[in-house]
């Protein structure tokens, strides 16, 4: 059973059809890189996953249960979309971390506010999570003391800390310099186990070489073409595909 | 002579400052149901908010307290303020109205200005739209508007003068009362004093709310 499978979303803003069907499935452990060229249409696909944009049609379904049916004419209350979301984490670009709180604390205010475990619980586990992206000399520091590369890391922690079926990271290291990239990458590629799904929207191709499992090139709102990096990377079928990388490995 | 002035000063003063504190509980709360209301998505409601907003910043506060003050009598013949403190009372529900609908205006920009990915954020990890209101927005907000509530909130203290036109004995009343009744125009500029030091002591205290919440920024 896949741990995800989203078949045919479709997704409108006004006239413009941003998603135009599309439909993978994910294994459990599995790393899936969507790459393709801004507008195509990646962050859309991450915002319906995560309940952020609702999608027109199409389906979602999370360990073989339909979570989202976009033809279903009953609304989905509050309560519901929020339960949904937390089959999913998402590690925005921008961070958004929360500035009032530090480092320790914006890991643990998701799971206290949802009562997670006991306070002591919360807290060890929030602790080892700042511990697992290197920054537990850090866990007193507000999010405005740390660089952008220490507050990614910082959010990779908080979304783990719900313990998501699939993780999402939309663009995580285009707000950063070249120099603080690789630490986030490193820790995102640290996270890869047998029961970690997750799914990065990235347009670091080296990085989703090496890391995935699966790759996903899109365009102009629909999956151009899929397979395994091997398959994407070194061998494209779509001249689309071929004239995206073969810009985005020209270095100058 | 200077005893007797300090005296009726003070005992104006204490109506001033209780026209402030009562006006400050009333309408900081009332300003943000007005300013939840001025951004709901339910149009009727939004348009009703800014119609009342927008007549209650249009027109002068010292008309606004007549109305409030005579209207009811005018309307039904006879005076709901007419019982002790009924002026006082007048003045506050004017004063309350008029602030809150300020207050929301402030409350407003400061909300919107919040970046939408705090609120995302939020929503990603599952959390209840007051989890996120109150938990994360909320002081990202109030660290915004201390210094547009500072101006409004000193402003609010000398508008408590205008209470006097509808016969509240406040500081400028206590003040007047000396030119007619001993002939002495000293004890009306001397009130001066007194908002003076009062409105030193606020911008001393949201100096220190500002440093309080410097620790972050946003």
């Amino acid at each position: 059973m896949s741990v995800l499978e989203i078949s045919n979303i479709r997704k409108n803003f006004g006239k413009t059809e941003v998603l135009k069907g599309i439909s993978f499935t994910l294994e459990k452990g599995e790393v899936l890189s969507i790459i393709g060229s801004s507008g195509s249409g990646k962050t859309t696909l991450l915002r319906c996953l995560n309940f952020l944009e609702f999608a027109e049609k199409g389906t979602i379904s999370v360990n073989g249960s339909v979570i989202f049916d976009g033809d279903s004419t009953k609304k989905m209350t509050d309560s519901e979309i929020r339960s949904n979301r937390l089959h999913f984490g998402l590690v925005f670009q921008s961070f958004n971390l929360f500035p009032q709180y530090s480092v320790l604390k914006n890991v643990m205010l998701a799971p206290t506010l949802l009562k997670r475990g006991t306070p002591e619980e919360i807290e060890a586990n929030a602790k080892a999570l700042i511990d697992r992206v290197g920054l537990s000399d850090k866990l007193d520091s507000y999010p405005c003391e740390l660089s952008g590369g220490q507050q990614q890391r910082v959010a990779i922690a908080r979304a783990l800390a719900l313990n998501p079926d699939i993780l999402c990271f939309d663009e995580p290291t285009s707000a950063l310099d070249p120099a603080l990239t690789g630490e986030v990458l490193k820790v995102i590629k640290g996270l890869k186990s047998s029961d970690r799904t997750m799914i990065v929207v990235t347009h670091e191709m080296e990085f989703a070489k090496i890391v995935s499992d699966k790759v996903i090139f899109m365009a102009n709102g629909v999956i151009e073409e899929q397979g395994t990096p091997e398959e994407v990377f070194d061998n494209p079928k779509s001249d689309i595909t071929r004239a995206f990388l073969s810009t985005s490995f020209e270095k100058f | 002579m200077f005893a007797e002035v300090l005296k009726a000063l003070s005992d104006g003063f204490l109506v001033t400052l209780q026209i402030f504190a009562f006006t400050l509980l009333g309408a900081l709360p009332l300003g943000l149901i007005i300013a939840f209301g001025s951004m709901s998505r339910f149009l009727p409601l939004k348009g009703l908010v800014k119609t009342i907003v927008w007549i209650i910043r249009g027109t002068p506060l010292m008309l606004q307290l007549i109305a409030i003050y005579y209207g009811p009598g005018l309307i039904t013949g006879n005076n709901i303020w007419s019982y002790s403190n009924g002026r006082l009372a007048a003045v506050l529900v004017a004063f309350i109205i008029n602030y809150a609908c300020y207050f929301s205006e402030i409350y407003r920009g400061g909300i919107e200005s919040i970046s939408k990915g705090q609120v995302e954020a939020g929503q990603v990890l599952g959390m209840t739209k007051s989890q996120i209101f109150f938990k994360i927005i909320l002081l990202q907000v109030i660290k915004r508007i201390i210094p547009p509530m500072s101006n409004e909130i000193i402003t609010l203290v000398k508008d408590t003068s205008l209470s006097r036109v509808i016969a509240v004995y406040e500081i400028i009343w206590a003040g007047q009362s000396f030119i007619k009744g001993a002939g002495l125009i000293w004890p009306l500029f001397f009130t001066a004093v007194f908002y003076l030091a009062f409105n030193g002591l606020l911008t001393i205290l949201f100096g220190l709310a500002e440093k309080k919440l410097s620790y972050f920024k946003s």
